[in-house]
């Protein structure tokens, strides 16, 4: 369970100042599709960089399982990343010079888990994800977008995380292989009880949330989600 | 695959900018050893070339050099000072004399006048030249000393009897060493006789210097020579043994304090000071060459790892992001930085290894005949310095393995100290990086 309450993060730009995240309040469920959409500059990453530790809030709290996140010293906020998050990014952020196989490895050595052990692991997430044991020792650049987005969400799933958090994951998709990424973000929200989290500026994935939000200028506002049959 | 091997890997990235710095490197590093072989062999060179004079202090009559200048020879008595000086450890008297051929011995020199000693003889400079209508001959330097140990002293070279036997060189026999040029020229063996100062002297040995001038010599006991020549109690030269080089100026003082202006006294660190002076501005050339190349490397890797973690700053911030610590990246661009140098050093290694010999012996040769600036133009001083400038030309260049160690460690730390401030801005780069732009 994540709790977040009066959740403020504020920008600097010359004399104005921006609020990126304006004193949002929510909370998501394990096991379920969560959906935040939002125009861009509309603060939903900043939203999401809060959630994941990767920045700190200017006042407000976030709870996960009871422990505030935002009491986290810098070294404690690492050991939540790399533990309790998994990140889906738009431009998938894999590292170029690594293969497949060694990227989904990469957040496994920072927790200092075995060679052998880790590279069983990536091989069943990858296998998971729906990516050939042919393109395992394939460099990143030399798979397809639907291709490294699958294996960008291996490498979230890596460490077993509470929360993935996906930040735009079909931006750089074409709508059929966007919708391969959401359904398969879906089923692991079911399969695997994760939280999952997707910030989006595609409203046509609205039917598929167990929860919809959208953000403007920083502040959340939950919306009415219509049933999909395809839920 | 760990931080470090992903680090060596990473310079594969890209390849055309990598290899452009492991060059440049290269050359930077190569410098540096070859920089570090010179000040390394120059001053094996100085050691050795101050060893081999020892801690000697020479004490001449004031005014003479040899058979040259004028002034009064140095009496027994103020000897008996400088050997109750402190830190003195042995005190050698020497004694000088000539022999003419016709004059004073039978002997003939074993060298010919050439066209130096014919300007001698119109200078006035020595030879037979009061006897009109007679051709010009060599004389025979007669060396008269009390303790044979301290020969070499003398700057007569490498001292060695090839046959026969020393001599009790504070005895008063009729006995001497013959250099072997003037006993071949003279068909003088092992227990011969020759004539001079109107008695027969034995040959207890021949002796052989390396050198023609001393190989025309004769050497016999102080007091020998000192009854012989008519100069009883006369001495041309005194060399005085000091316990340590740390007291060598200690014992000059005194000396210049008890005999005043009566003696010139030289220390073989100054008989020397003049040959070392140009191995020491190698040294210092080298030293502030090594220190330029050094800082030249610590420079290209400084900027090299600054733009390279520029370049990669938001997949510093994807690493973070995904749970690595600073700690982790930092290990990482080290050992990329540790990798670039590492090529760049083992290039520099073998482009030192073949140039060190070469460049050290050009810095050395085109700087070896500066030690004759302001010398004097005759006596021991001139010929120790032309010994010395033959041995320094001889310098002999050694890339041990000890030097490649220190290279090695070197080319670790200017990739440390290079890398330093690059890897310190990535501990300030916010793991949010990872998602801007998105």
């Amino acid at each position: 369970m994540i709790q977040v309450n009066g959740l403020k993060k504020y920008f600097k730009s010359g004399d104005l100042v921006v609020k990126a995240v304006d004193g949002v309040n929510f909370s998501l469920k394990e096991g379920t599709f969560d959906v935040i959409v939002g125009k861009s500059g509309s603060g939903k990453s900043t939203l999401l960089s809060l959630l994941g530790g990767l920045d700190k809030p200017d006042a407000g709290t976030i709870m996960v399982d009871g422990i505030e996140v935002t009491k986290f010293n810098d070294r404690e906020l690492i050991n939540y990343r790399r533990s309790k998050v998994g990140f889906v990014f738009q431009s998938y952020n894999l590292i170029p010079n690594l293969s497949v196989l060694e990227n989904v490895m990469l957040p496994l050595e920072f927790k200092g888990i075995s060679f052998s052990d880790r590279q069983k692991k990536a091989e069943l997430l990858l296998k998971m994800v729906g990516i050939g044991k042919d393109k395992f020792k394939l460099k990143i650049g030399r798979l397809s977008g639907g291709e490294q987005q699958r294996v960008a969400i291996a490498r979230a799933l890596a460490n077993d995380p509470k929360l993935i958090l996906a930040d735009e994951p079909t931006g750089n998709l074409d709508t059929k292989t966007g919708k391969m990424i959401f359904d398969l973000l879906h089923r692991l929200s079911r399969l695997k009880k994760k939280i999952v989290l997707v910030v989006t500026h595609d409203v046509s994935i609205a039917g598929k949330a167990d929860q919809l939000f959208r953000i403007i200028d920083g502040k959340l506002y939950k919306k009415t989600v219509l049933k999909n049959k395809n839920r | 695959m760990g931080a470090v091997i992903r680090g060596a890997k990473n310079i594969f990235r890209n390849f055309i900018r990598s290899l452009s710095i492991i060059l440049i490197l290269s050359i930077a590093f190569g410098l540096a050893l070859i920089m570090l072989v010179s000040y390394y062999s120059v001053q094996n060179k100085i050691q050795e070339i101050k060893s081999s004079v020892g801690n000697i202090i020479t004490v001449t009559p004031a005014g003479v050099r040899g058979f040259e200048g004028g002034g009064e020879l140095l009496t027994t008595e103020q000897v008996k000072n400088i050997e109750s000086i402190n830190h003195v450890s042995s005190v050698s008297k020497v004694l000088q004399d000539r022999l003419i051929n016709n004059q004073n011995t039978t002997l003939q020199p074993s060298l010919e006048p050439g066209s130096f000693g014919r300007r001698q003889q119109e200078q006035g400079g020595g030879g037979d030249r009061n006897m009109p209508g007679r051709s010009f001959i060599m004389s025979i330097m007669v060396i008269g000393i009390d303790n044979l140990s301290n020969i070499q002293s003398l700057g007569v070279g490498q001292f060695k009897i090839t046959s026969g036997q020393k001599f009790d060189a504070r005895s008063e026999e009729l006995v001497s060493l013959v250099g072997i040029d003037l006993a071949n020229k003279n068909n003088l063996k092992t227990s011969s006789f020759f004539s001079a100062y109107n008695n027969n002297i034995k040959v207890l040995g021949i002796y052989d210097t390396g050198n023609k001038f001393f190989n025309n010599s004769i050497i016999m006991p102080l007091r020998t020579v000192q009854n012989l020549s008519g100069q009883s109690g006369q001495i041309s030269s005194v060399i005085v043994s000091v316990d340590s080089i740390d007291h060598l100026s200690e014992v000059q003082s005194t000396i210049k304090g008890k005999l005043g202006d009566k003696a010139d006294i030289v220390s073989s660190e100054e008989m020397v000071s003049s040959t070392i002076r140009p191995l020491e501005n190698i040294k210092t050339i080298a030293l502030y060459s090594l220190l330029g190349a050094l800082v030249a490397g610590i420079a290209i890797v400084f900027l090299t790892m600054l733009l390279i973690v520029r370049e990669r700053r938001k997949e510093i911030g994807i690493l973070k992001a995904i749970g690595a610590s600073n700690f982790k990246i930092i290990l990482q661009f080290v050992s990329e930085s540790i990798m670039l140098s590492l090529l760049g050093g083992l290039i520099g290694i073998v482009l030192g290894v073949l140039l060190s010999n070469p460049i050290v012996k050009i810095m050395v040769q085109s700087n070896a005949t500066a030690g004759f600036e302001g010398g004097p133009r005759m006596g021991q001083r001139i010929m120790m310095i032309m010994g010395n400038v033959q041995t320094i030309r001889n310098i002999q260049v050694l890339v041990g393995p000890s030097i490649i160690i220190y290279g090695l460690l070197i080319i670790l730390a200017v990739a440390i100290i290079g890398s330093a401030i690059p890897t310190f801005l990535i501990a300030k780069i916010p793991p949010a990086e990872a998602i801007k732009n998105e």
